[in-house]
Order: structure tokens, then C-alpha cells, then sequence
């Protein structure tokens, strides 16, 4: 098989790159980009959440509106 | 590129000419003291080959005006450039460089004014010694165990001193998680650990947080706690590191000398170091700039980044005006609260900023909770409100940040009888995401019949500095994504003629 046959059947799989070029290949990579951001931004909610859990759930479990209030009191304090 | 001779063609109240192949850091002295860094070919501006010119520094300029003798010279081998008598601007005096306290400032590698430690004595610097230590010690007893990182550990390998040009001190330790939000909710947990021993903390991000230091003259100092983590062979440390690493290179620690004292570094620091700086680590810089690559910036800023938004910007804006009672006339929006609480109640004013609405609403009678970003900017009017023993409470609240949003908005929601906020430039004040965060604040403190009064800019047109305008029916959308009742969405146009942009109102109930 000759350079030509390799290069004609590649060109279906390399598409991009050969075809529609490389504005829509960076486009692909921009939008993908953003939402590889997307997803890593759920980290440091996910931990802001869990810590609020953590923190707040136990003393506003108990009922008892002194320890909730220093509960609350003392979390704002570390923030 | 051969590196050639350099030196210094003309000097004026512009900036320097210079000339010479080959980059290297060059130190710029006024009357002997160092004030300024640069690199002689990346800093500089070039018109033809080897002619270069470099302006001034904004935060340097506003000092230009006087006397003094000037010399630059090259970092590493000290050989001088230049050294003359100058006079700038009018004045006859000698320049003195000096901060709001009196200490002598120079610029630090990101060319701001700070009390570079070169211009510090021994006594001056040692409670930042004492805060360090008791710093680890409270990180270890959270089981952690940190060390000197950053130019701190530069400092202490280098020259077992502080660097001159640097301006804060750093730690940094490698958790034993590997997931990001592990790692943040460690970061979380080593804050309030350092907080209760009673130092004054601030949260840059999900993995740094700062500790406010008095050194010895009253000079507040920055101690910074950076998180890493390794996973899968890569070192990743905020806010710039990514490397190939070991964690026998970091673990167990061993001991190195910083200003006569024994602190903890990384197990091999030249490794540590080279993945900081690079391999040129050991060659001083003091103009030195991080190449951190793009991945790593994405990578970082999405773990960890997007909590403080803009809060250095509102911050500078208000330094200023810090200790200063406003005299500004009670806003409309104020005037509508009062009015809607003729009988008595609490207002939440959200974004109070200097606290001129919330000083004259507690002076009507009511309770009034001033929530801002830079709640110090409003200390003068907390102040006044304690001589005149009015219930105004001022707290922070940061809208980018969902940890203080709900924990205010706990305390909000037990707050008994008739409850308004009022949001004055506070949505166009913010992002999409403190926008929401509004919205989520509000829902919390209003539930039960609570009213907001919201005023925004809507654009098109100009808007004050650090306010972006944002349609009124995007933040109606908002508001109804949770709960909000829509009363009243009014919009204004700007004056005929004028430039300034057209301004929303909003009131909302949540029943």
C-alpha cells in the first residue's frame, strides 16, 4: 500500500484534522475545556456543602437554641 | 542569545533607558535602598536592538517627586549600571519611600508597595517567627504536618534569612488525600484550627487561606497556608505548582534555619524548590515571575478557585475610606424600608458597604444587619452605632462563597417579627453565581412574608466602577428560582443626554 491508500484511509478517522478543520476542532477543545471546568467547580461546593453539614447539623440536631447560636456563632467566625 | 554588558542610557520622571543583550534582574536604589526589580529584556520595552525603556511603576510614581541618589544595578554580580544624584518632580526634599505607618516599602515581585523584608529589623520581623511556629503547632495538632514553602523555604535553604524582596511568609503541607474535595474540606478544618488560637484568618480559595501577623512596628504582615496533594506521581500545590513528585521527597520532614530559628522543610527542599521555581532556583531573582503552565492555572482555578471573586478590587476601593464615618444622604431604597417598617422590624442590608443606610435605619429605631464582602468598611458606622447604643450589627457575607451564605442565612431565618432586605448595587455588584447566592440569602432571612427591596444597574450605558449591569428580568428569574413572589420590576432610563445606565428596581416577597 502506497503513502496515498494510507493517507485515503485515515482521512475518514482523522476527519478533523483533514475535513472540517482545524475552527471546528478548536471549538471542540474550547467547549470541552468548559465543561471539564463545570465539572471540577462541583469540588469545592461539594466540600463547602459537606463542611456546612458537618459543622451545623449536629448542634442544630440538638434543639438547643444557646448551642445552636454559638454553634453558628463560631463556624462565621472561621470563615 | 550572548549576554552582553549593560547600562543605563538616560533617567527622567518617565522611567529608565537602558541598553545591553541578555536577560538578568537589575535593582533599582533610591539613596541606597532598594525599591524596585526588573528584568532588563522581559520587563522592558525595545525600539531598536539593544535599546530598551521601562517605565516607572504606577505604585512607585506617586513618590517621584524630590530628591535622591539613584542607582541601579545588576542582581546577581552587583555591578553598578548607574549612580547619580537625581531630582524628580519639584519638590526639594529627599524622597522618602515610606508606607502609611512610617515603615520603609519597597515593590514586591508583583510590583506592588508592601514592607519588602529588607527593610525590616530583626525585632520587627520576630513575632512573624513566633507566628509561624505556633501556626504549625496548630496545623499538627490537627495532624498535619507542614513546613516553610515558597520563598519562605527559598529564603531558608538559600540564605537562612527571609528574602529581601520577598513580603509575606508561606507554609504549605501535602495532604494525605488525593481527591480535591477532601483537600478543600482539610483546608477548611486546618483554618478553624489555626482561627482558634486566636489569629485573624482569610480565605483565599478552597486550598489557601492567610493569617494576619502584627510584626514588631504594627506592620501587618501575610502568613499564607497553601494546600497540595499528590495524585497519580503529580505534585499539585496551590496556587502554582504541578510536577512529577514523590512523596518521599516531601515526608518525613527535616529541619532547616531561618533567621537563627529551626523550622520545618520538605524532606529533599532542593526538589521542592526546583518544582517552585524551576531549575534555576539556587540563581537569585527578585523580579521573579511564575511560567505556571495553562493546564495547571485551569486545573487549580477549577478545583479550588472562584470563592473571592473580585474581593481584592472592593477591598482597595474601601481602604481608603477605612475609620471614616460616611456622611452620604439615606438612599431611597433605605427611605422604602423605613417606611415599610413604620411599626418596627429588622432590616438585612446586603452589600452595605460603608454602612450609610444601615447607620441611618438603626437611628429610625429599627435592627439593622449590615452584611458585606469587606465588612471592615463599614467599622467607622459599627463604631458610631455602639456610642449610640443602636442595634446595628455589621458581619460578612460573601456571595461567591455558599459556607457564609448559608450560615448567615441560618441565623437570619430565626430572626422573629417583620423582616426587609434591602439589596442596593449589590446583583450588579456580583457573578451569576453570587447572584444565585443573593437569591439563596434571601429565601433563607425572608421566608414567612420577608419583603426585598433591590436596586440594580440594567445597562446599556455607564455603570460606577466594579458594578456590571445585569437585566431585570434575569435577576426576577433568579429570585423565582427560589420562591420569590415578583411585586414591582421597574426600570429607569438614564437622564436624556446622559451616558449613565439605565437603573432597575425590584421588590420581592417570599411568602
Amino acid at each position: 500500500m502506497g503513502l496515498k491508500d494510507a493517507a485515503g484511509r485515515l482521512k475518514p478517522k482523522l476527519g478533523l484534522a483533514f475535513g472540517r478543520g482545524d475552527a471546528d476542532l478548536a471549538r471542540r477543545v474550547e467547549a470541552l475545556e468548559a465543561d471539564v471546568l463545570e465539572l471540577r467547580r462541583h469540588n469545592v461546593r461539594l466540600a463547602e456543602i459537606a463542611d456546612v453539614v458537618q459543622e451545623l447539623l449536629v448542634p442544630l440536631a440538638s434543639r438547643d437554641q444557646a448551642r445552636i447560636d454559638e454553634a453558628i456563632e463560631k463556624f462565621s467566625r472561621s470563615l | 542569545m550572548v549576554a552582553t554588558r549593560a547600562g543605563v542610557r538616560r533617567v527622567d520622571d518617565d522611567g529608565l533607558a537602558l541598553w545591553g543583550f541578555g536577560d538578568r534582574a537589575v535593582d533599582v536604589l533610591f539613596d541606597g535602598r532598594r525599591v524596585w526589580s526588573f528584568w532588563l529584556e522581559r520587563d522592558t520595552r525595545t525600539s531598536l536592538p539593544g535599546a530598551r525603556s521601562i517605565e516607572w511603576p504606577a505604585a512607585l510614581r506617586k513618590f517621584l517627586d524630590g530628591r535622591s541618589r539613584l542607582t541601579v544595578t545588576e542582581h546577581v554580580s552587583g555591578r553598578v549600571l548607574y549612580d547619580q544624584e537625581r531630582a524628580f518632580g519639584t519638590a526639594d526634599t529627599r524622597i522618602e519611600m515610606v508606607g502609611r505607618s512610617g515603615a520603609p516599602i519597597s515593590l514586591d515581585k508583583s510590583n506592588r508597595i508592601s514592607p519588602t523584608f529588607d527593610t525590616r529589623s530583626p525585632a520587627d520581623v520576630l513575632p512573624l517567627l513566633t507566628a509561624i511556629s505556633t501556626v504549625l503547632d496548630a496545623i499538627a495538632s490537627a495532624g498535619i504536618d507542614a513546613f516553610l514553602a515558597y520563598g519562605t523555604l527559598l529564603g531558608a535553604i538559600r540564605e537562612q534569612k527571609f528574602l529581601g524582596h520577598d513580603s509575606d511568609a508561606d507554609l504549605a503541607y501535602v495532604s494525605a488525600h488525593s481527591h480535591p474535595v477532601d483537600v478543600v474540606r482539610e483546608s477548611f478544618r486546618l483554618q478553624r484550627a489555626v482561627q482558634e488560637r486566636g489569629f485573624h484568618t482569610y480565605r483565599y480559595s478552597g486550598a489557601a487561606f492567610r493569617i494576619d501577623v502584627k510584626e514588631g512596628d504594627g506592620v501587618v504582615r501575610g502568613l499564607d497556608v497553601f494546600a497540595g496533594f499528590i495524585d497519580d506521581g503529580v505534585l499539585y500545590v496551590m496556587g502554582e505548582i504541578a510536577a512529577d513528585f514523590r512523596r518521599d521527597w516531601v515526608y518525613p520532614v527535616r529541619t532547616c534555619t531561618l533567621e537563627g530559628q529551626s523550622f520545618p522543610a520538605p524532606a529533599v527542599p532542593e526538589r521542592w524548590l526546583e518544582a517552585s521555581y524551576g531549575p534555576s532556583w539556587a540563581v537569585p531573582d527578585p523580579a521573579f515571575q511564575f511560567t505556571t503552565s495553562d493546564r495547571t492555572v485551569r486545573q487549580l482555578s477549577g478545583w479550588f478557585r472562584g470563592t473571592s471573586t473580585n474581593r481584592a478590587a472592593w477591598e482597595r476601593a474601601y481602604s481608603g475610606a477605612r475609620g471614616k464615618l460616611p456622611t452620604a444622604k439615606p438612599s431611597a431604597l433605605a427611605r422604602k424600608a423605613a417606611s415599610y417598617l413604620s411599626s418596627g422590624g429588622t432590616v438585612i442590608d446586603l452589600g452595605a458597604g460603608r454602612g450609610a443606610d444601615s447607620l441611618w435605619l438603626a437611628r429610625q429605631g429599627l435592627s439593622v444587619r449590615a452584611y458585606d464582602y469587606v465588612p471592615t468598611a463599614a467599622q467607622a458606622v459599627q463604631q458610631t452605632a455602639l456610642d449610640e447604643e443602636l442595634d446595628l450589627d455589621v458581619r460578612m457575607v460573601n456571595l461567591n462563597e455558599w459556607r457564609t451564605v448559608l450560615a448567615e442565612g441560618a441565623r437570619m431565618a430565626r430572626v422573629d417579627g417583620p423582616r426587609v432586605m434591602i439589596a442596593r448595587h449589590t446583583a450588579d455588584a456580583t457573578n451569576r453565581f453570587g447572584r444565585q447566592a443573593l437569591a439563596r440569602f434571601a429565601s433563607m432571612s425572608l421566608r414567612g412574608g420577608g419583603r426585598l427591596f433591590l436596586d440594580v444597574w440594567t445597562g446599556p450605558g455607564r455603570t460606577p466602577d466594579r458594578l456590571k449591569p445585569v437585566p431585570i428580568d434575569e435577576v426576577a428569574r433568579e429570585l423565582s428560582a427560589q420562591g420569590a413572589r415578583i411585586l414591582v420590576t421597574r426600570e429607569r432610563p438614564a437622564r436624556a443626554g446622559s451616558q449613565r445606565s439605565s437603573r432597575g428596581r425590584l421588590v420581592a416577597q417570599w411568602d
